[in-house]
């Protein structure tokens, strides 16, 4: 323990220039900016770093989502015409234009990182008039932050499409994550929905390129390289082109698989005022909701894609009930003894996630389990579990069983 | 949540914890936490489980204001004695810059330079930042003028809200009343969009907190 005096002395002795807080920021420009990103998703803030950043929420709103990051356009200006977009150049009634500098913008991060307020900065941005003077624009904020204030805060970076490989490369120099969205699940799809991107070569083509220079650097440091420690991510605009969830899983199988995305974002479709869609019916948030659910079994539980097909309805839609349920119903016909039962097969079980399998295979280690009140202390969810169990011989009496 | 290795740790810092559970705590061993059925072990766990949960809202909600270049100071009053825990962490995070958490009653300070730490346990929150301010030269006490973070704050968080994803529930229970009163947390609910919904919604989460406690 020492004495406040002898911190002040020591504090002042490592006084170093102010950063100097963010000063007259213009109020509208931040709601402006800061609304433009709402609809992205990614609130994700975990970084495998030398010094892993860990996951954290600063706040809720009142819709539950988490906020971690100061998420922001860096500019609402825009020359894409995406039919779901405010912000597009073909709106009818587009907001008033707004532009950050990249000083300005790291400033007020800095003032919210330093207030604990955020975890760190998303930046995204319209295209501008030209996509790659923006982008050397969000560049330019991410190295300031870093290199003039010594920032060690979280970044992800949006990669406009259509960016150049020079920006690209400079931007996963510099960010935790950076991701590209692919906002529909194939080239036809998102004709419907924007004119003037190309899936294939602005988007794929670029994501491809991401994944590339990240393995060329990794395979170069010999797996030591800490670039782009979050990876790259992406986001789909769910039901805004009509297409199935079916379609959706689809292209995010691609994702995963071909480009290594890290992980993919939902974002059920809501028509907003003046925009070409504005009459389109806004899609039900459990599509979304089903959709991580999908997302999860396959990412997480590890579960093989014939598996997963089987909880799509015969027009490629997911039920609004729980894929895993619907997925077990068709796949277990035995009750599955959890004193006996692999790692694979205790997860097919609902109720009974990867922690919950791990406690009970660590604990018949010792003694094997004899009652269900055993499995419900090691977290397995027994109402939605218990159809599916046999335990020391028995098994809970089913519908099914009555009927037969 | 998992219990990690070092749940002794934690355990300590929990305000019902004694030497009796700690003794007892030493003997089981790391992986047989998470899987033992047994009646202390299961009191010991949930005993950890609070403390790490309070740890992480507390890292996430303390919010700090800038007393001077040198001095960045919060609130905090928690219901476990993780309050140092929490200064050292924010103190880390603002390297160089002493951190000053406290209430009322007590205070905690921090100061990180390199790899080394100061800290300082005292009286009330104010009587620390006078001494602190007392003790820095004038020109570094001199507050450089700017706006206010929470201003800044609460506009981008308001920007954030959309009203056709409306889920109270959720918000209340990633939320809780309990914990941002316990950091000082003006509740950031956006004011202008409240109803009658969320007077009913606020309540019930509360009452809930009640009985849990």
């Amino acid at each position: 323990m020492v004495t406040l005096e002898k911190m002040a002395h020591l504090a002042e002795e490592s006084r170093f220039d102010s950063l100097g807080l963010a000063a007259g920021v213009d109020e509208r420009k931040l709601i402006a900016l800061g609304k433009g990103t709402s609809h992205d998703v990614c609130a994700s803030t975990y970084s495998p770093r030398d010094t892993p950043l860990p996951g954290i929420c600063h706040a809720f709103t009142q819709d539950g989502r988490c906020v971690s990051l100061f998420k922001t356009l860096f500019t609402n200006r825009c020359s894409h015409q995406c039919s779901y977009c405010t912000n597009a150049s073909s709106c009818s009634s587009k907001p008033q234009a707004f532009s950050y500098t990249p000083e300005e913008l790291a400033r007020i991060t800095l003032t919210l990182y330093r207030g604990n307020y955020i975890e760190g900065l998303f930046l995204s941005s319209g295209a501008g008039r030209d996509e790659d003077r923006i982008m050397e624009k969000i560049v330019e904020t991410a190295r300031l932050l870093r290199s003039k204030h010594s920032f060690s805060g979280y970044i992800h970076l949006k990669v406009l499409p259509g960016a150049s490989q020079a920006h690209i490369q400079e931007a996963m120099l510099l960010a935790d994550r950076v991701s590209i969205n692919l906002e529909a699940p194939s080239a036809s799809r998102l004709g419907d929905i924007c004119s003037t991107k190309s899936y294939e070569s602005d988007i794929v083509q670029r994501q491809r390129y991401i994944s590339r220079f990240m393995h060329d650097l990794r395979a170069e440091a010999g797996g030591r390289s800490r670039v782009l420690p979050a990876g790259q991510t992406t986001q789909l605009v769910v039901g805004a082109a009509g297409e199935s969830d079916e379609e959706i899983f689809q292209s995010v199988l691609y994702e995963y698989r071909e480009i290594g995305v890290k992980r993919a974002y939902y974002s059920a479709f809501s028509p907003q005022q003046k925009t070409s869609f504005e009459c389109r019916p806004a899609q039900p948030l459990w599509r979304e909701h089903r959709l991580y659910q999908m997302d999860w079994l396959y990412r997480v539980y590890h579960f093989h894609e014939s598996e997963i097909r089987q909880a799509f309805s015969d027009s490629g839609f997911l039920a609004n009930a729980d894929p895993k349920m619907a997925i077990a119903r068709e796949h277990l016909d035995q009750p599955v003894d959890p004193n006996a039962a692999s790692y694979q097969e205790l997860l097919r079980v609902p109720g009974i996630g990867p922690k919950s399998a791990e406690r009970i295979i660590a604990y018949r280690k010792r003694q094997p389990l004899a009652a269900k009140s055993q499995l419900a202390a090691m977290g397995v969810r027994i109402k939605r579990a218990a159809p599916f169990l046999k335990i020391n011989g028995w098994r809970d009496t089913t519908l099914l069983m009555w009927q037969a | 949540m998992k219990i990690p290795g070092d749940f002794l740790f934690y355990l300590s810092m929990h305000r019902e914890c004694n030497e009796r559970l700690l003794v007892r705590a030493k003997e089981i061993p790391e992986n047989d936490l998470e899987v033992s059925l047994d009646r202390d072990d299961i009191r010991i766990k949930k005993m950890v489980r609070d403390v790490l949960g309070e740890v992480h809202r507390m890292r996430a909600f303390v919010r700090l204001s800038t007393c001077c270049d040198l001095v960045l100071f919060g609130y905090l009053k928690p219901r476990h004695r993780i309050a140092e825990y929490i200064c050292d962490h924010l103190a880390r995070r603002n390297a160089g810059i002493i951190v000053v958490l406290g209430n009322g009653s007590e205070s905690w300070a921090c100061l990180c330079r390199g790899s080394r730490v100061w800290r300082d346990h005292g009286s009330g929150l104010n009587q620390t930042l006078e001494r602190l301010k007392a003790a820095l030269p004038d020109d570094a006490v001199a507050c450089k003028p700017g706006p206010d973070p929470e201003t800044l704050w609460q506009a981008y968080y308001d920007s954030q809200y959309c009203p056709e994803r409306k889920n109270l529930l959720a918000y209340h229970k990633n939320m809780p009343r309990r914990d941002q009163e316990a950091a000082g947390l003006r509740l950031v609910q956006n004011k202008k969009n409240v109803t009658l919904d969320d007077f009913f919604v606020s309540s019930l989460s509360s009452a809930g907190e009640h009985n849990e406690s």
